[in-house]
């Protein structure tokens, strides 16, 4: 759906590029993270999508067309685009903000209302309530609520995310993660996210691109296969020392091959299926243990889980 | 002077609200609408000159530096020593008084427009550019309408500065509401300057009330932002 085809970009003045060769494919209905350390390019790389940065060579396919061929703010208005902070107009009310694409595509009041209700409740904000403050009555969350309802107004096939959730506490950051997940389950966008945060982009991506400095491109793969087989030393060391244990949340207990569970399960520490492998090793850590039963949802025991198990299924997948 | 004055008020009542009655359609209406005329005309001038010149200083950053200096001269000539330079050009009358009262708005237009579009916030335009709003259609709907309560609070004090100084053009046979002043003065007749004098700080008073009152106005979200806090 979006192709990037050996995309350079180079300011003019300056020999370096900032974004070198790049090559990558992000598939229909995914969310692709443009994560690395802060002067890596990830952020012109999603601008050069919409044109706000034009790129210096190669070529950038949406569904097919370059980008390059349609004029930049029709091209815009086809993309989605939600940015950290207050990237919401100040002098506009809620619904005049989620309004703004769909009346410069010449929607009429009633269609822009209804459409920014729908969203507002999409994203979990009251619209009788909300419509029709301004942006500075809303709190730091619910502006950046509204960012992402802004970004889906006219319901454009393709995203641009630009840490959207970047400028709020931990925890809201985690709910409106968590929501926005939900959300995409539903709407199934191509997005492209940009993030400094790898474990926002393990959590986000179904794929995730990890650049270095120079903008490139060090590894493009699922969250699984670039904490499971780093290309490089870099990717190793920006993942973390704890890739081991980031890949192991990323699986739940339920989907894994347990042992069939064996006679004296009394003393066993209990863990249900929906409990992810890290937070199981914890758990077995934790009790002392070396096995404990998984449980499902109906109370019935499914078999057991092992710190062997688990040792096992690490090194299977390359870890 | 002074002693002088108070001994050409004895045996006349302080205010003779006969002679403003007398002269009100003849005298002090017609140099009232002068006046007006006089510091309204050359602030509405200059912001015609200012708003596209600001909004060119904040795109090309390297001619703000210029056309403020060149404001900032002007803005610096005494008023009279203005009036009168440019007798020589234009003759007497309001011609001088029009262009000097408009050069003088230059400066506190130009730093205002520019100041206002500056304030801005950059991510507020990255998103208007990001969703495919026209550069026309970010200047419009976005940077001029957050920059506006900016530039009327610089229309309030270029309007207030020509008022007072609108007063003097009568030195130059400008007219206005200095007229009563000089001829009150000259005649030793308090009347006709307390007149002349009250009715300049009606205008001055009055254009910093509205426009005060419209610069809050112009910015809704705010009032209501602060009313909610």
């Amino acid at each position: 759906m979006i192709e990037f085809r050996e995309v350079s970009k180079v300011y003019a003045g300056s020999g370096e590029p900032v974004v070198k060769d790049l090559s990558f494919e992000v598939p229909e209905g995914e969310i692709c993270v443009l994560v690395g350390p802060s002067g890596c390019g990830k952020t012109t790389t999603m601008r050069m999508i919409n044109r706000l940065v034009e790129l210096t060579s190669g070529d950038i396919l949406l569904g097919g067309d370059s980008v390059t061929k349609i004029s930049a703010t029709r091209l815009r208005r086809e993309i989605g685009y939600a940015i950290q902070g207050i990237g919401l107009f100040p002098h506009r009310t809620i619904v005049d903000n989620i309004g703004t694409v769909p009346r410069l595509l010449g929607w009429d009041r009633g269609r822009v209302r209804m459409r920014a209700d729908e969203l507002l409740d999409l994203v979990g904000l009251e619209p009788g309530q909300y419509r029709d403050r301004y942006p500075a009555e809303l709190s730091g969350g619910q502006q950046q609520r509204v960012g992402v309802a802004r970004a889906m107004a006219a319901d454009p096939p393709v995203m641009l995310m630009d840490e959207p959730f970047g400028a709020v506490d931990p925890i809201t950051r985690t709910r409106l993660q968590d929501e926005f997940l939900r959300i995409q389950q539903g709407i199934n966008k191509t997005i492209v996210f940009v993030t400094h945060d790898i474990d926002e982009a393990i959590k986000m991506g179904d794929r995730i691109a990890i650049l270095e400095a120079g903008g490139v491109l060090a590894q493009y793969d699922t969250p699984g296969k670039v904490l499971s087989e780093p290309a490089s030393e870099f990717v190793a060391s920006f993942v973390g020392a704890d890739r081991v244990l980031k890949h192991l949340s990323l699986v739940r207990v339920g989907d894994v091959e347990l042992d069939p569970a064996n006679g004296d399960a009394g003393s066993l520490p209990r863990l249900g299926e929906d409990v992810s492998l890290r937070d199981a090793l914890s758990e077995l850590i934790g009790a002392g243990a070396e096995r404990a039963l998984v449980i499902s949802g109906g109370d019935e025991v499914r078999g057991e889980i092992t710190l062997d198990g688990i040792r096992q299924l690490n090194r299977r997948s390359g870890g | 002077m002074d002693s002088g004055f108070s001994l050409a008020l004895q045996g006349r009542p302080p205010v003779d609200f006969d002679w403003i009655l007398r002269n009100l359609s003849g005298d002090i209406i017609p140099a009232f609408l002068e006046h007006l005329y006089l510091s309204l005309v050359p602030v509405a001038v200059a912001l015609a000159i200012s708003l596209p010149l600001g909004i060119l200083a904040h795109r090309h950053r390297v001619i703000y530096p210029p056309v403020t200096a060149v404001a900032g001269v002007l803005y610096t000539i005494p008023s009279l020593a203005f009036f009168v330079m440019l007798i020589p050009i234009m003759g007497i009358g309001q011609a001088p008084v029009l262009v000097a009262l408009t050069a003088y708005s230059l400066l506190v237009l130009i730093r205002n427009v520019v100041t206002g579009l500056d304030s801005v916030p950059a991510e507020t335009q990255d998103a208007a550019r990001g969703m495919g709003l026209t550069d026309r259609q970010i200047l419009f709907g976005v940077e001029l309408p957050l920059a506006l309560p900016v530039i009327v609070a610089g229309i309030r004090i270029s309007t207030v500065t020509a008022v007072g100084i609108a007063t003097i053009a009568d030195f130059v046979g400008g007219g206005g509401l200095g007229s009563l002043i000089f001829d009150g003065i000259g005649q030793q007749f308090l009347t006709a300057i307390l007149v002349g004098s009250l009715l300049a700080v009606a205008i001055a008073v009055s254009a910093d009330l509205g426009l005060t009152w419209l610069e809050g106005r112009l910015r809704p979200w705010a009032r209501r932002a602060g009313g909610a806090a």
